[in-house]
C-alpha cells in the first residue's frame, strides 16, 4: 500500500489555473462572462448558463461553514500525526462552496455557520492549499 | 405504467456465496458458488444464460469477460458498471430493459467481489481521489477528506444542525438492521446491538461511529432475471421488477444527502418529495402506501434517513424520529433491509438485500418473514428505485 506522505490534489487541465493561482496566494475561481456566477469544480462551460466565456477572478476568499467532519479514521497517516483533524466546506461569499480545513479552530472546533477567511498554505514548492481560518465577523446561520 | 404482460421482466433465481472477511477463494470462485445455486434455484442452466449485469467488476469483482470464459457461456447483452454500489439499481434494470427489449432471453446480475482483497489495489483509500475535481462523496484527499463514509459525514453533519436530529436517534439503525442479522444465519454480525454500544463505539469520521458504517466484506449474489413468459415454465414463483426509476444527478443532487441539504454544490431548501420523486410507483401503478417493506443500500446509516425522506415516506427532517421504537423492524410500520443488510449481514454490494427481497416474496424468509407480503421496494438515497411484487 503506497500512501504518499500527505496527498496532493490531481492537478489537470481543468483545475490547473486555480492551483496556478493558489501559487500565487489568490484564490481564483471562473467567473461567467454572461450571467456573471462563479462555480466550482472548474468545468469547460458555465454550468448555470452554459456559457462558453469563462474568466478566472479572484474571490473575496471569505465565506461561512456550511459542514464539516472530524475524520478519525487514518486513511492517510501522515495526517493523521497530530490525531483526528477536520475538513470543512466553506460557501464563499461568490455562492460556490469548496471543501478545505479550517487552521487555528476555536476551542470546540469547527461550527456550522462560523465566518471563516482563506489563507494560504505552501506545501510544496509547486503546490500551495487554500484553507480557511476563523474570521472576526458577524455568524449567519449557514 | 410499465408493461404487465408475458414480457415484463421478472426475477427467477438467486444464489450466493459464502460471505466473509480475506476469504481465500478468488472472486471468480465465489461466483461459481452463486451462479450454480442460482441456476439450480431457478431451474436452469448455464446455457439458458444470454445476458450479463455486472455491477461491480474490477477491481473489486470479477468482469462480465472473465465471468463468461470462466463458465463457459455465450453471452449476447452486457452492461457492466464502475464498481459502485450506486449502480446497483441501475444493473438490476438493465437486466429488465434488455429482457423486455428481447437483447437477452436470461440475465445474470452478478455482483462477486472481495472488498479485503481489492483494498491494496485500490491504493489502500479510495479510487475516486484520482478525479481532478473530486470525488462524488466529496473526495479532497489533499484536505485528508477520503471514501465514502466521509460523505455521509458531511451530509449527516448538516442534516443534524437543520433538522435537530442526534447521533443518538441515529442509532435506531444500526441496531434495528443487527437484531435482524441475528435472525439470519448468513450474516456475519448477529450479536445484537444497542444504543449505548453504538454511542460508545469509536468514531471514524464524525458524526459517524464506526456502528454507522457497513462491513468491508467478500462474498457473491446472483439474480437471475428473465420473462414473466419464460417464468411460467420454471421452478420458482416469479417476483416481478413491476416499477423503476433512476439514479438522479445534477448539482442539485450529492450522493449522500438530501436534496436541498446545502452540501458541496446543492442549493439550501429541504422540500418534500415531489411528483418526479415517485415515478416508480405510478410505473408500477400502486400507492406507496402499499409497500410492505423498504430495503435499501445502507452503506451508512445516514443513508436508511435520507432514503426514507427522499421516498415521502417522512418529511423533511422526520426520519430520524420516525425510525425510533421498532418502526423498520420486522413487526414494524415498515421493516427494512431484514437480512441485515450492508451493517450487518454483508457488504456484497446491496446484492444480498435484493436476494432477501425475493424470499420475502416467495416466503421463504423463515424467522424474518414479513407476513403476506406481495410488495417491496428497493430504494436509494440518491433516488433510484425498483418495485418487486409476488
Amino acid at each position: 500500500m503506497a500512501h504518499p506522505d500527505k496527498p496532493l490534489p490531481y492537478i489537470g487541465p481543468d483545475t490547473a489555473k486555480f492551483w496556478a493561482a493558489a501559487r500565487e496566494h489568490r484564490l481564483s475561481l471562473p467567473v461567467c462572462e454572461t450571467c456573471h456566477r462563479a462555480h466550482w469544480p472548474p468545468g469547460p462551460v458555465c454550468p448555470f448558463c452554459f456559457g462558453d466565456g469563462l474568466t478566472w477572478r479572484d474571490m473575496s476568499g471569505r465565506g461561512t461553514i456550511t459542514t464539516f467532519t472530524i475524520v478519525h479514521r487514518d486513511w492517510y497517516p501522515a495526517l493523521m500525526v497530530n490525531g483526528p483533524y477536520n475538513v470543512i466546506q466553506v460557501e464563499l461569499e461568490e455562492g460556490p462552496r469548496l471543501t478545505a480545513n479550517l487552521v487555528d479552530p476555536p476551542p470546540g472546533g469547527p461550527r456550522i455557520g462560523m465566518a471563516v477567511e482563506v489563507i494560504f498554505d505552501d506545501v510544496t514548492p509547486e503546490v500551495t492549499l487554500p484553507r480557511f481560518r476563523p474570521r472576526q465577523a458577524g455568524e449567519r446561520n449557514g | 405504467m410499465r408493461r404487465n404482460d408475458g414480457k415484463q421482466a421478472c426475477i427467477v433465481g438467486i444464489g450466493a456465496s459464502r460471505f466473509g472477511r480475506r476469504l481465500p477463494e478468488s472472486q471468480t470462485a465465489l461466483a461459481a458458488v452463486a451462479f450454480k445455486q442460482a441456476l439450480a434455484d431457478a431451474g436452469l442452466t448455464r446455457e439458458d444464460i444470454d445476458g450479463l449485469c455486472i455491477n461491480m467488476g474490477f477491481p473489486l469483482g470479477t468482469d462480465y469477460d472473465r465471468f463468461a470464459q470462466a463458465f463457459g457461456l455465450d453471452i449476447r447483452y452486457v452492461s457492466q458498471t464502475w464498481m459502485h454500489g450506486r449502480f446497483v439499481t441501475m444493473s438490476l434494470q438493465h437486466a429488465a430493459l434488455a429482457v423486455e427489449a428481447g437483447l437477452a432471453d436470461v440475465v445474470a446480475c452478478v455482483t462477486a467481489i472481495s472488498f479485503t482483497r481489492a483494498i491494496p489495489v485500490l491504493g489502500g483509500v479510495d479510487a475516486e481521489d484520482m478525479r481532478e475535481e473530486g470525488g462524488t462523496h466529496g473526495e479532497s484527499p489533499h484536505y485528508g477528506l477520503t471514501a465514502p463514509a466521509s460523505g455521509a459525514a458531511l451530509g449527516m453533519q448538516r442534516y443534524m444542525h437543520v433538522h435537530g436530529a442526534t447521533s443518538e436517534q441515529l442509532a435506531a439503525v444500526p441496531v434495528a438492521f443487527r437484531k435482524h442479522a441475528s435472525l439470519n444465519p448468513a450474516a456475519l454480525m448477529r450479536t445484537p446491538i444497542t444504543v449505548a454500544d453504538h454511542q460508545a463505539s469509536r468514531f471514524v469520521v464524525e458524526p459517524l461511529h464506526l456502528l454507522d458504517c457497513c462491513l468491508v466484506t467478500d462474498g457473491a449474489v446472483i439474480v437471475l432475471v428473465t420473462s414473466a413468459e419464460r417464468a411460467r415454465d420454471l421452478r420458482q414463483k416469479p417476483v416481478r421488477i413491476t416499477g423503476m426509476q433512476g439514479l438522479r444527478t445534477g448539482r442539485e443532487e450529492f450522493i449522500f444527502a438530501p436534496r436541498g441539504m446545502g452540501i458541496a454544490q446543492q442549493n439550501f431548501g429541504r422540500q418534500p418529495a415531489r411528483a418526479r420523486d415517485l415515478e416508480v410507483y405510478r410505473g408500477a401503478g400502486i400507492e406507496r402506501a402499499d409497500v410492505q417493506g423498504l430495503f435499501t443500500y445502507d452503506a451508512f446509516s445516514p443513508l436508511v434517513l435520507f432514503t426514507l425522506e427522499r421516498f415521502g415516506f417522512c418529511g423533511p427532517g422526520e426520519a430520524a424520529g420516525f425510525v425510533q421504537n421498532g418502526s423498520i423492524e420486522i413487526g414494524g410500520e415498515l421493516p427494512m433491509n431484514t437480512s441485515g443488510g450492508l451493517l450487518s449481514e454483508a457488504h456484497v454490494g446491496g446484492w444480498n438485500s435484493i436476494a432477501e427481497m425475493v424470499r420475502q416474496l416467495r416466503g421463504t424468509a423463515g424467522p424474518r418473514q414479513i407476513p403476506d407480503v406481495a410488495c417491496l421496494q428497493w430504494a436509494t438515497a440518491w433516488g433510484d428505485s425498483v418495485i418487486l411484487q409476488s
